[in-house]
């Protein structure tokens, strides 16, 4: 299959890829942008620890193609802490143990650093709601939804400072 | 007894590994960079049993990309074949091929590989290997692979009875005498799958100049996977490094050495190229490894009051189609432990194991899951057929603390276990008569509630005189090594094979304590052959108590060292009064402890860097190797507590409440408990509700995607409620228990007494999983 040159913005960083038109984007990112913190649990859209931000908004990255991204602007969880120091919900869900093998993490963090953006006051409802398009074998979800549960309080807090 | 009080043990602490897999920098098996690795991928048999007639690969091998497909013809030349063939009363020997030349067994059984320059022209591939089946008759029910004239599965099973085991202790015939009633109940459980987020997978690189394998897997068990590996490639031990990286979950489908790797390590070795596999949903759902499908039938022979006065155990377990394991070993442990807290000795079992056109077993996180469910279900039954309170059954039957230790009627010894405790705990911390009450109530306002318990003792460790005693080959043992480096700081190894539990931080805790160091300062390495001492990995809830153990002892094997080279520096006659804490010297005065001002570092100088100023005796560096053999069986144990209301107009189940009072002795690390206790009951709840590995009659897997084999999601998981106990062992390093097991144990009893609870008054039983709203919904069809 002839290979095509497209362009992806991410994390800030511009790469020039050159790759089949089927070729996952899930598959671009690990292999070609060299950011193996994607994970692929299914391929099939379902486990969602693919997921990334596309333009600011969580999707599987396994349910992309690479080439429908041309120019568009990527996030994955390798941009997610700043300078060695964790985000928020990335501290909660440390302090929370709310990760084991740490996994399906990437996309629960992803899915999550949009979603408090937009429901900065989310009840446990909510939250279980939001959060069940991302399968975990490990946890039993308790210690991921107050992990989320407390980031929201510290964002929210943060928020009220400035 | 008094608990020794512990500086690190018992204290939650947020764990280390944390940090590299909360930013993406973790390395799972497909991060790791292989420059020119090759990809391959498997064509499989559609069929659940057909016989291979031939394979074109002359397609495939044009396609672009391809370097070479190999058939099991080519396999059979490069590997032994995998013999299971423990000298077990009762349990047939099998042998199978890396892959099937003559007939492929079950849907997904591999019958080529294909080796391309990427994944995708592998994948292209793969569908251009013409391989013409002859379809055969499947046997896809265990039920109907026990007929007489049943499809053979293995020409070596006759009859598909891989395994047949009975037993019997007590005397049956006087219990019966002296039965009120014998109380009949059965318990059928549905074949289901480990589902890790991250597959399978591996990657082989083969050094032509030294004549040495590097295989990168997720493992639980990386020294017995190596040997296994080395014997069936026909090398030495010397010649094969296996590494296990990050791994995304195991759950017990990561013990056995699969064919799919060893065909990995075949590829690379003949092509001297790096080879590597990543396993798809689609293969891990359907040929990776399955699990339990049991189904259980108890007698219980009871007086008029509920007491048990004998039990007979009926047990037929549907192991697929490979035996990667002997056949006996896990339905052996349901039958062994099945009493739990219950004091029984007329006791019997008939235990037989049963091939079918499946994929084959593997043990499940908690393989005897359906034990506790069985026996507390059986304690259900009796209070029903007999009109009793479940409770106060339970409290007749429970085993009470003056009882213990107590021998069962399979010989094994409880000791230092709580059962009495731990259910008052939770029948308190329910209100029982204010539920009751609350639960009659609400039956007038046409809702169903139900409360179910469940008592679990949970069979952890497993040391090497289990092993022996149960006629399975290996050895329960584990070993470690501890390195305190010139500059004070700590290595430190043990042969586990982690997956995600957060061994790094409770390894370094039981380091920490043993030695008198921060936890800060040990860094523990694990996974890779070259470096860890030859263990036996994780799997039966065993790292805690043989790992950690083994690390414990040995750290206390180094502090004593260490002592001694300070009383050198101190020039002390000998260390009695001497201490290490937070790696300081401390020397007693009286009743204090005074810094002796010489830290853990300047005794290492000493130790690596002036070894001739060291007492007599003596000898330098500061390297310790120790190998610990734990009991021949650990218990822990807890009960679970479930309420449930039960919507009876569509069969939806809502958990209301969920409560665990457990007793697992010393905690390593609290934190990393507590994540094993809800992961435990997460699995055990997500099996019970969802989880079903279906076949259709003709042997196709109708559960390929994670749209069709359900897992538990957040919204269908509660919050639950721990109320933790602490009675240590008094045969283990530090009086740790294993857990991690339990939790599925008592999930599964729980939730459905708690569902048949609610059900009472319709006068039916759920007696099989998963509970689905269509099970409950036929149940109460015409009852409503």
């Amino acid at each position: 299959m002839d290979k095509i040159t497209i362009y992806l913005d991410v994390n800030g960083e511009r790469h020039a890829v050159h790759c089949e038109p089927r070729k996952l984007l899930s598959d671009v990112l690990r292999e070609d942008c060299r950011l193996t913190g994607t994970h692929v649990g299914c391929e099939h859209g379902v486990c969602g620890a693919c997921t990334v931000l596309i333009n600011d908004r969580p999707a599987r990255a396994c349910l992309a193609y690479a080439v429908q991204m041309d120019e568009a602007r990527i996030t994955t969880i390798e941009s997610v802490a700043q300078d060695g120091r964790l985000s928020p919900l990335q501290q909660a869900l440390h302090e929370c143990h709310g990760l084991q093998c740490g996994f399906c993490t990437p996309g629960i963090v992803m899915t999550f650093e949009a979603y408090l953006r937009e429901n900065p006051s989310p009840s446990e409802a909510q939250v279980r709601e939001a959060l069940s398009g991302n399968l975990c074998r490990c946890t039993g979800y308790q210690n991921i939804v107050r992990a989320i549960l407390l980031a929201a309080e510290r964002l929210r807090a943060e928020t009220a400072d400035v | 007894m008094s608990e020794p009080t512990f500086r690190y043990l018992n204290k939650a602490v947020p764990r280390t590994e944390d940090y590299r897999l909360l930013t993406g920098y973790g390395c799972y098996l497909d991060d790791i960079e292989i420059a020119g690795a090759l990809h391959v991928c498997f064509v499989r048999s559609p069929h659940a049993h057909a016989r291979i007639v031939s394979i074109d690969t002359q397609g495939a091998l044009q396609m672009p990309g391809v370097v070479t497909v190999v058939t099991g013809r080519e396999l059979a030349q490069w590997t032994n074949p995998m013999r299971v063939a423990p000298p077990v009363e009762g349990l047939l020997p099998v042998e199978f091929a890396t892959m099937p030349v003559d007939v492929a067994r079950f849907q997904g059984d591999p019958v080529a590989c294909v080796v391309a320059t990427d994944r995708y022209l592998a994948e292209d591939a793969a569908e251009q290997v013409m391989v013409e089946f002859e379809p055969l008759p499947a046997v896809t029910d265990m039920w109907q692979a026990l007929e007489p004239d049943a499809v053979q599965v293995d020409p070596a099973v006759p009859g598909n009875l891989v395994s047949h085991q009975t037993y019997s202790h007590g005397d049956r015939e006087r219990a019966n005498r002296r039965a009120f009633r014998v109380v009949e109940a059965t318990f059928h459980q549905q074949r289901q799958t480990h589902v890790p987020i991250e597959t399978r997978g591996c990657a082989a690189v083969w050094d032509a100049g030294r004549d040495h394998l590097t295989f990168h897997v997720g493992t639980q068990v990386p020294h017995p996977l190596r040997t296994q590996l080395a014997q069936r490639l026909k090398l030495s031990e010397t010649q094969v490094s296996v590494i296990s990286p990050d791994v995304g979950g195991s759950f017990g489908q990561k013990i056995a050495l699969y064919r799919e790797e060893l065909t990995v390590a075949a590829l690379a070795r003949h092509l001297k190229r790096p080879v590597r596999w990543r396993e798809d949903r689609l293969e891990n759902l359907t040929a990776a490894a399955n699990s339990r499908e049991d189904f259980c039938r108890t007698r219980a022979a009871v007086d008029q009051h509920g007491t048990l006065l004998a039990l007979d155990l009926e047990l037929r377990e549907d192991f697929g189609a490979y035996c990667f394991f002997p056949a006996n070993y896990l339905a052996r442990v349901v039958a062994m432990i099945l009493s739990g807290p219950y004091r029984l000795q007329d006791y019997s079992f008939d235990v037989k194991v049963v091939l079918s056109h499946k994929c084959g077993n593997a043990p499940m996180r908690a393989p005897m899951s359906i034990t506790s469910w069985v026996m507390d279900g059986t304690m259900d039954a009796i209070a029903r057929e007999l009109q009793l309170d479940p409770v106060e059954v339970r409290r007749r039957n429970l085993l009470s603390p003056e009882e213990l230790p107590y021998r069962t009627a399979t010989g094994e010894l409880l000791a230092d276990i709580t059962p009495s405790q731990t259910f008052e705990a939770v029948v308190a911390a329910f209100d029982y008569r204010a539920f009751r009450q609350r639960q009659q109530a609400a039956r007038q306002a046409g809702r169903y509630l139900g409360l179910g318990l469940c008592n679990v003792v949970e069979p952890t460790t497993y040391g090497s005189r289990f092993y022996k005693a149960a006629g399975i080959p290996g050895s329960g043992h584990e070993a470690s090594w501890i390195r305190i480096e010139p500059s004070g700081v700590v290595n430190a190894s043990v042969g586990l094979g982690p997956s995600g539990q957060g061994y790094e931080s409770a390894m370094a805790n039981a380091v920490a304590e043993g030695l008198g160091v921060p936890p800060s300062s040990v860094r523990i390495h694990m996974g890779h052959t070259d470096i860890a001492p030859y263990g036996m990995g994780s799997r039966g809830a065993r790292s805690g108590t043989a790992g950690g153990g083994a690390l414990y002892l040995c750290a206390l094997d180094a502090r004593r060292k260490v002592l001694a080279i300070a009383a050198g520096c101190l020039d002390l006659r000998d260390a009695q009064s001497l201490r290490l804490t937070e790696a300081r010297i401390e020397h007693r005065s009286g009743d204090e402890w005074i810094d002796a001002g010489l830290s853990l570092a300047d005794v290492a100088r000493r130790a690596y860097m002036d070894p001739t100023a060291l007492p007599q005796g003596l000898t330098p560096g500061l390297e310790f190797h120790l190998t610990y053999d734990p009991p021949p069986m650990t218990y822990s144990n807890s009960t679970h507590g479930c309420e449930v209301e039960v919507d009876v107009s569509t069969g939806a189940i809502r958990i209301a409440r969920y409560v665990i009072a457990e007793d697992c002795g010393t905690l390593l690390n609290p934190t990393v408990v507590e994540g094993q206790q809800h992961g435990a009951v997460a699995m055990g709840l997500s099996g019970a509700l969802f989880e079903h590995m279906r076949y259709d009659e003709t042997g196709q897997n109708v559960t390929g995607s994670l749209a069709d084999y359900l897992i538990a999601t957040s919204t269908e998981l509660p919050n639950l409620e721990i109320i933790p106990l602490h009675t240590p062992s008094r045969a283990t390093a530090a009086g740790i228990k294993g857990m991690a097991e339990g939790g599925v144990m008592g999930a599964l009893g729980s939730l459905t007494n708690a569902v048949n609870d609610a059900l009472a008054p319709f006068g039916v039983v759920a007696d099989r999983h998963p509970l689905t709203p269509m099970l409950l919904r036929d149940l109460l069809r015409d009852k409503l």
